[in-house]
């Protein structure tokens, strides 16, 4: 095992594409590691730098306390799951496995050996004989990991190796792919665009845009404190809900001017923000649908409510001015164009998404007042969208 | 539901059966031409031979100008044999470094044997028998092996080249993420996927160079290097040719390929239809 370290990591394509820019990470020796973020964000490419698949354009990759940036990737001692398995079509699933053992030239017993154990493990066992093709998604999935483990190697690499299974296999898969890697301790990285697998896959995570290492750090964080708007909005589902708001100051304290709605910041250092427009997020289960004596709240519509069982999302309108910046607006779009689309268009207006207890139900067009812990809120510049602590 | 068979597909059935038995004609007259006696040959050429005379074939079997059938048809076997697989290996690893290794160079090179693809080869068999002449290769396998090579690479290369630009890298970045270096990953995981293509190539070239004629009369005509189709012309005589002979030699050199055909065939559609699945 060993840790893997990007410093200053850069990747600009022959065609001046800038892929990744000034990466630094370091993924710590026997640590789950999440790469995360939209399509195009560079976290395929770095992953790709680590497995020498991709020439590094800056910087230095380190795998252990070797500088890996001219290594042949057969020689970088790691093992990577690809996005479609990249199984050999033609082999079966022992030889797959094999193969990279084969490659180290081991003696045929202690191959059969490891294969026979390996799959042991992944429950392959009656398969071995199979070629990849006669096998379900989910077993060429256990193929691959197969492949990886068998070669006890200094690293994993993950290139999301669950977007092409159905949702309920990936949630099966996402639970054995975790604690099959806590029980070698092998150290790993992996790459999604989906922010439920890094939130409860990954021991630490790190969010990327456009190249640019957002912010890292373990789940809970970056889910509790979000290092900008960007963040905020892509880890949660639903995500953050996000409103213009005013700082301005009555009875000498600040308060949130939301529409014509006033709320009560106190407790919150938001003096350097005085007379400035920011943006406030809140996620939706930070919206109490019981609301305390003398607790902060905002005057809301239902639009819509959805029940989900245990939980109810309540879509609620609220009459503030919508957050519509490059990063908000990435998201939407991401999810859906026509989202985006909507976002643009509205004023005076935003719809928030409140997590209640499903024993509460109002109707479509009835009022109703969330209540909000000031401590929960999340302030955000306008301008740069970074947060305002 | 079962369809029901109906006036319209009794009629289709019937046409399509006559077109096949159109397609069988040639060989009903290549059949019974080959079993007639010299007498029957000009009475009733085309009826079945009253008489049939297996001795035709072994008359022709004894070939013509000193060189027997079951010579040529091993020269034949040797020049197209060493020449596909010598095509497949080389073609293969030229196409395999002109597809993943994209620069102005291999560009230039592929363009190279496009353009060999189009200019017609009779245009250089001139001094190409001249130089062959003069390096003492003509009349022998070396020779008309290094000559079949040099024709058909162009159209492998083109073929092999289509095929690998379309293969998904992932096979490639796998194996060498696995410890593979490129000789291995070549042979272990690219090669046994071209294995369409390589069907492909195999057919195309081999049918080539065993129906040659022209090229094999310039280079190994006269020698007993000699191969079928030329074998077979050697029945044809200025003043007299003795047909019956000369369709029983036909047979006798069409049944290796034919024999080829029954037994791979169900091999060979599956080799041209498949593609690479994972």
């Amino acid at each position: 095992m060993a840790s893997i370290t990007f410093e200053s990591v850069g990747k600009v394509y022959p065609d001046g594409t800038r892929a990744v820019d000034s990466l630094d990470l370091e993924v710590g020796d026997g640590e789950f590691m999440v790469l995360v973020g939209p399509s195009g964000c560079g976290k395929t490419t770095a992953l790709r730098m680590v497995a020498g698949l991709e020439d590094i354009t800056e910087g230095e990759v380190r795998i252990g306390e070797t500088v890996a940036n001219a290594l042949d990737p057969s020689r970088r001692d790691v093992a990577m799951v690809f996005q479609n398995y990249a199984l050999y079509p033609h082999m079966s699933v022992f030889d797959n496995i094999a193969f990279p053992l084969r490659c180290r030239r081991l003696a045929r017993t202690e191959i059969r050996e490891r294969v026979e154990k390996t799959a042991g493990v992944l429950g392959l066992s009656e398969y071995l004989r199979r070629k990849p093709g006669a096998l379900s998604g989910g077993q060429r999935q256990r193929v691959a990991m197969g492949r990886a483990i068998v070669r006890e190697p200094q690293a994993f690499l993950m290139d999301e190796p669950l977007s092409n299974l159905d949702a309920k296999l990936r949630v099966q898969m996402r639970a054995e792919i975790s604690s099959l890697q806590r029980e070698l301790g092998v150290t790993t990285i992996y790459v999604t665009h989906d922010q439920v697998e890094a939130m409860t896959m990954g021991t630490r995570i790190a969010v990327m845009r456009k190249g640019v290492l957002q912010q890292e750090g373990p789940p809970q964080e970056l889910y509790d404190q979000p290092a900008n708007l960007f963040v905020a909005t892509f880890m949660g589902s639903p995500g953050m809900n996000l409103f213009r708001a005013r700082i301005v100051e009555s009875n000498g304290a600040l308060h949130c001017a939301v529409g014509d709605q006033q709320l009560d910041v106190a407790g919150r250092s938001l003096d350097a923000c005085r007379g400035r427009e920011i943006a406030v997020g809140i996620r939706p289960e930070d919206l109490s649908a019981q609301v305390e004596e003398g607790q902060p709240a905002l005057e809301t519509t239902v639009v819509l409510t959805e029940t989900l069982g245990a939980e109810r999302l309540l879509h609620v309108g609220l009459q503030a001015e919508p957050v519509v910046t490059d990063d908000v607006l990435e998201i939407a779009k991401d999810i859906d164009a026509t989202v985006a689309s909507d976002l643009e268009h509205e004023s005076h207006h935003v719809t928030l998404v409140a997590r209640v207890d499903a024993s509460f139900g109002p109707t479509p067009g009835a009022k109703v007042s969330l209540g909000i812990k000031p401590q929960k809120l999340h302030f955000f510049d306008l301008e740069t969208g970074s947060v305002i602590r | 539901m079962r369809a029901r068979y109906t006036w319209r597909a009794f009629s289709r059935e019937l046409i399509f059966l006559a077109l096949a038995a159109f397609f069988c004609i040639p060989f009903y007259l290549l059949f019974s031409i080959a079993l007639k006696p010299n007498s029957e040959l000009f009475t009733s050429p085309l009826s079945f031979p009253t008489s049939p005379d297996l001795g035709n074939f072994s008359e022709a079997w004894k070939g013509q100008a000193g060189v027997g059938l079951g010579r040529a048809m091993f020269n034949s076997l040797v020049i197209t044999v060493f020449t596909v697989a010598i095509l497949i290996l080389i073609g293969s690893l030229c196409a395999y470094a002109l597809a993943r290794r994209p620069s102005r160079l291999s560009n230039a090179l592929y363009f190279m044997f496009v353009l060999g693809i189009i200019i017609p080869f009779q245009l250089g068999i001139v001094p190409l028998y001249v130089l062959f002449r003069k390096i003492d290769l003509i009349g022998s396998y070396l020779g008309m092996i290094t000559l079949w090579v040099g024709v058909s690479l162009p159209v492998t290369v083109f073929l092999y080249t289509g095929f690998i630009r379309a293969l998904p890298r992932d096979y490639e970045e796998a194996a060498q993420v696995d410890g593979a270096g490129v000789l291995r990953t070549y042979l272990r995981v690219v090669f046994p996927l071209l294995r369409p293509v390589t069907g492909t190539v195999a057919i195309l070239t081999g049918l080539f160079v065993w129906n040659d004629f022209f090229i094999s009369l310039i280079f190994v005509s006269g020698s007993d290097r000699v191969t079928l189709p030329v074998a077979v012309y050697a029945f044809v005589g200025e003043y007299f040719t003795q047909y019956n002979l000369v369709f029983a030699a036909v047979t006798i050199a069409l049944l290796p390929i034919m024999i080829f055909f029954v037994f791979a065939q169900r091999q060979l559609i599956r080799g041209f239809t498949s593609g690479v699945r994972g």
